[in-house]
C-alpha cells in the first residue's frame, strides 16, 4: 500500500509548492490588491475593480499583458513590461498600421486595455469620448457645420465611427436619456446605472423596459415604458451606431451623401436595439421588435429619421387628405364643364 | 356696352406677400415631397439641397407671413373686419356662397358676393382663410421652427410629446395645406373667365361682376 502511496504524493506536493502559487501570482486579483486602491499605487495605476473584471483582457490575467512582473513586484525595481497590442491584435494593427491615422495616435491613445469592450457594450456617447479626448468638439462641429446641415444634432446622433470608418452595417440603437431639468440648453444626459436600479425597485435594470425579462423588446415594451409616468424624467434616444467597427478611418464616399442614411425609406432602417447602462460600465444590448422605431407616435416617440423612419399610416392619413383636396377641382370642374352652356347662355343675356 | 367698373382690391404690399408666399409654399411642398418620400421623388440633385431649399422656403415664408400680420394689422389695421367672419356670415352668408359653389353655379347665376376692398372675400373664403392664416400657417410655422432646431429646444419637443408627435403634427399640417392649395387654385378660375380672379393678384385691379338684382341669388 505504501508503494502506491508515495508516487502519488510526490505530484500533489509538486502541485502544492509549485503550481498553486504560479495560479495566485498569475491571479488578477492579487495584483488587484494594490491596483484597484490609488491610495496604494497612485491614480494613473488604479484599475477600477469592477470595470476590469468583465473585459475580455481580464479573463486572460494580468500577467499575459505584464509578463516582467514577479513575486517581488514592486520591491524588484523592475517596471513592468507592456504588451504589444500587435501580439494578439494582428489584423486589427496591420489595418491601422496603413491608415492616416496611425501617426496620430497610437492603440492606448484610444483605448484602455483595462475598460476597452466590444462595439456593442459600449455607448455611442463613450465612443465619441476616445475620439473627444484629440479632436475638440467645439472645432469639429464648426467643421461639420460648413456643409452638414442640422450639424449639432448630427454630432449628438451619431458615434464619429459610424461616418469615419468603413464600417458598412449600421443599426439604431436606443439609450435610455435623463431629461434636463432646464426647458432650455442641453442639460440631457446618458441614465446612469444607479439611477435606472433605483427606478427598477430591485428587479433587473432591464425589466424597466423589457417587462416580461425574455431578453426582446417588443413594440408593446417599447410603448409602456413611453407612456409610464413613473419614466417621465427619461426617454430613448436613437442613435445611429455601427455593428463592426474597422480601424482605417476612411470616410467612405457614400458617408457624404445623406442618403446613405436618410433616403432609403422605411424598409431599410427596421433593426434596432435598446441598450441599458451596467454596473461595471459597459451596456447590455437587447434587441428590439423589428420596424418598432417606425411606429407612428408612441413606439420611439422621440427617436425619428428624416426620410428612413417615416409611418406608412401617416404617409396613407396624408394622401386622403390631399386627395380631399382634389375633390373641389376634380369633382366641381366635370360639373363645370357639363354645364358649361348654362353660363355662356347667361353670359349672351 | 359699358365698360366694366374695376375695384382697386389687392395693394401693392398684399400682391407682393401673395405671390411670395406662393412661391415659397409651393418649393415648401415639393421639397417636403422629397425630404419625406426620398426613395420615390428625387425633383432636386441632392437630399441635401431638398433640406436646405425647404429651410429656406420655409424661413422665407415665415418671413412673409409676419409681413402679411404687420401690414394687415399695423398698417391698413383690417385685418378683423376682411379675415373674421361676421354674425350675418356664420347665419346666411356661409349658406349662400356654399349654394352658389354648389348648385347655381351651374345653372349661370352670378357670384353672390361682390368683392369691396374692406369685403373682398366671401364668407366661405373668410372662413377657410380665417382657419389657414390664423391657424394652420402658424402652427406648420412653429412645427417647421422646431424641428429645424431640434437639439436646443429638445425638451419643448418632449413636452409637446416627442419628435414623432411634431413630425406628425407638421407633415399632416402640410397636407392639409397642399389641400387647400389645390381647391384654391382652382377657385380662382371661376371668375367670369378662368382668369377673372388671377389678374387683380396681379395688377391689384378687379373688374366687377354685373349685379343682376332681377336675379334671386343676387
Amino acid at each position: 500500500m505504501c508503494i502506491h502511496r508515495e508516487p502519488a504524493f510526490l505530484p500533489i506536493l509538486l502541485f502544492l509548492t509549485f503550481v498553486i502559487p504560479a495560479v495566485a501570482i498569475a491571479g488578477n486579483a492579487d495584483c488587484l490588491v494594490c491596483h484597484a486602491d490609488a491610495d496604494a499605487v497612485g491614480e494613473t495605476f488604479r484599475i477600477d475593480h469592477l470595470t476590469f473584471d468583465t473585459t475580455a483582457h481580464a479573463a486572460l490575467g494580468c500577467r499575459e499583458c505584464h509578463t516582467s512582473v514577479t513575486t517581488d513586484h514592486p520591491g524588484d525595481g523592475i517596471a513592468p513590461s507592456k504588451a504589444d497590442c500587435r501580439g494578439c491584435h494582428e489584423a486589427i494593427s496591420a489595418e491601422y498600421a496603413r491608415s492616416t491615422h496611425q501617426a496620430n495616435a497610437d492603440c492606448r491613445d484610444c483605448h484602455n486595455p483595462h475598460v476597452a469592450r466590444g462595439p456593442a457594450a459600449v455607448s455611442g456617447a463613450d465612443m465619441n469620448r476616445q475620439c473627444e479626448s484629440c479632436h475638440g468638439r467645439l472645432d469639429t462641429t464648426l467643421r461639420h457645420a460648413e456643409w452638414l446641415p442640422q450639424t449639432d444634432l448630427h454630432m449628438a446622433m451619431l458615434p464619429c465611427i459610424s461616418c469615419h470608418t468603413a464600417s458598412e452595417e449600421n443599426v439604431i440603437t436606443l439609450y435610455i436619456i435623463r431629461r434636463s431639468d432646464t426647458l432650455l440648453g442641453d442639460g440631457q444626459r446618458l441614465a446612469t446605472y444607479p439611477e435606472l436600479k433605483e427606478l427598477a425597485e430591485g428587479k433587473s435594470i432591464s425589466s424597466l423596459i423589457d417587462r416580461n425579462e425574455d431578453d426582446y423588446i417588443s413594440l408593446t415594451e417599447l410603448r409602456m415604458f413611453n407612456s409610464d409616468p413613473e419614466n417621465r424624467m427619461l426617454r430613448l434616444q436613437g442613435m445611429i451606431t455601427p455593428e463592426a467597427v474597422t480601424h482605417d478611418f476612411r470616410t467612405l464616399d457614400n458617408r457624404w451623401d445623406c442618403s446613405f442614411c436618410h433616403a432609403s425609406g422605411p424598409g431599410a432602417r427596421q433593426t434596432s436595439y435598446v441598450s441599458l447602462a451596467r454596473e461595471d460600465g459597459s451596456y447590455l444590448r437587447i434587441a428590439a421588435e423589428k420596424g418598432a422605431v417606425l411606429d407612428a407616435l408612441y413606439g420611439t416617440p422621440d427617436f425619428y429619421m428624416v426620410g428612413a423612419t417615416r409611418s406608412k399610416v401617416l404617409d396613407v392619413i396624408g394622401m386622403v387628405i390631399i386627395a380631399g383636396g382634389m375633390v373641389m377641382p376634380v369633382g366641381h370642374g366635370t360639373l363645370r364643364f357639363l354645364t358649361r352652356k348654362n353660363r355662356e347662355h347667361k353670359e349672351e343675356e | 356696352m359699358e365698360p366694366a367698373r374695376k375695384v382697386y382690391l389687392q395693394p401693392t404690399p398684399v400682391r407682393i406677400w401673395h405671390w411670395l408666399n406662393a412661391f415659397g409654399i409651393v418649393t415648401l411642398i415639393v421639397t417636403g415631397a422629397q425630404i419625406r418620400f426620398p426613395e420615390y421623388i428625387q425633383l432636386f440633385s441632392g437630399y441635401k439641397s431638398a433640406i436646405l431649399l425647404h429651410n429656406t422656403a420655409g424661413l422665407v415664408v415665415a418671413v412673409s407671413f409676419s409681413l402679411w400680420f404687420f401690414y394687415y394689422g399695423v398698417v391698413a389695421r383690417n385685418m378683423l373686419k376682411i379675415y373674421v367672419p361676421s354674425k350675418d356670415d356664420l347665419r346666411f352668408g356661409i349658406g349662400r356662397q356654399a349654394k352658389f359653389y354648389l348648385l347655381t353655379y351651374f345653372l349661370g347665376w352670378p357670384n353672390p358676393h361682390h368683392p369691396t376692398p374692406e369685403n373682398k372675400f366671401n364668407p366661405m373664403q373668410k372662413s377657410a382663410y380665417l382657419a389657414i392664416m390664423f391657424v394652420l400657417m402658424p402652427l406648420i410655422a412653429l412645427t417647421g421652427i422646431l424641428l429645424t432646431n431640434v437639439s436646443p429646444l429638445r425638451e419643448l419637443v418632449i413636452l409637446i410629446g416627442g419628435l414623432k408627435i411634431l413630425v406628425a403634427a407638421h407633415f399632416l399640417l402640410a397636407c392639409c395645406l397642399c389641400a387647400f392649395l389645390f381647391t384654391h387654385v382652382y377657385l380662382a378660375t371661376l371668375g367670369r373667365t378662368p382668369l377673372a380672379y388671377i389678374k387683380p393678384m396681379w395688377t391689384g385691379w378687379e373688374e366687377e361682376e354685373p349685379d343682376r338684382h332681377s336675379h334671386p341669388a343676387a
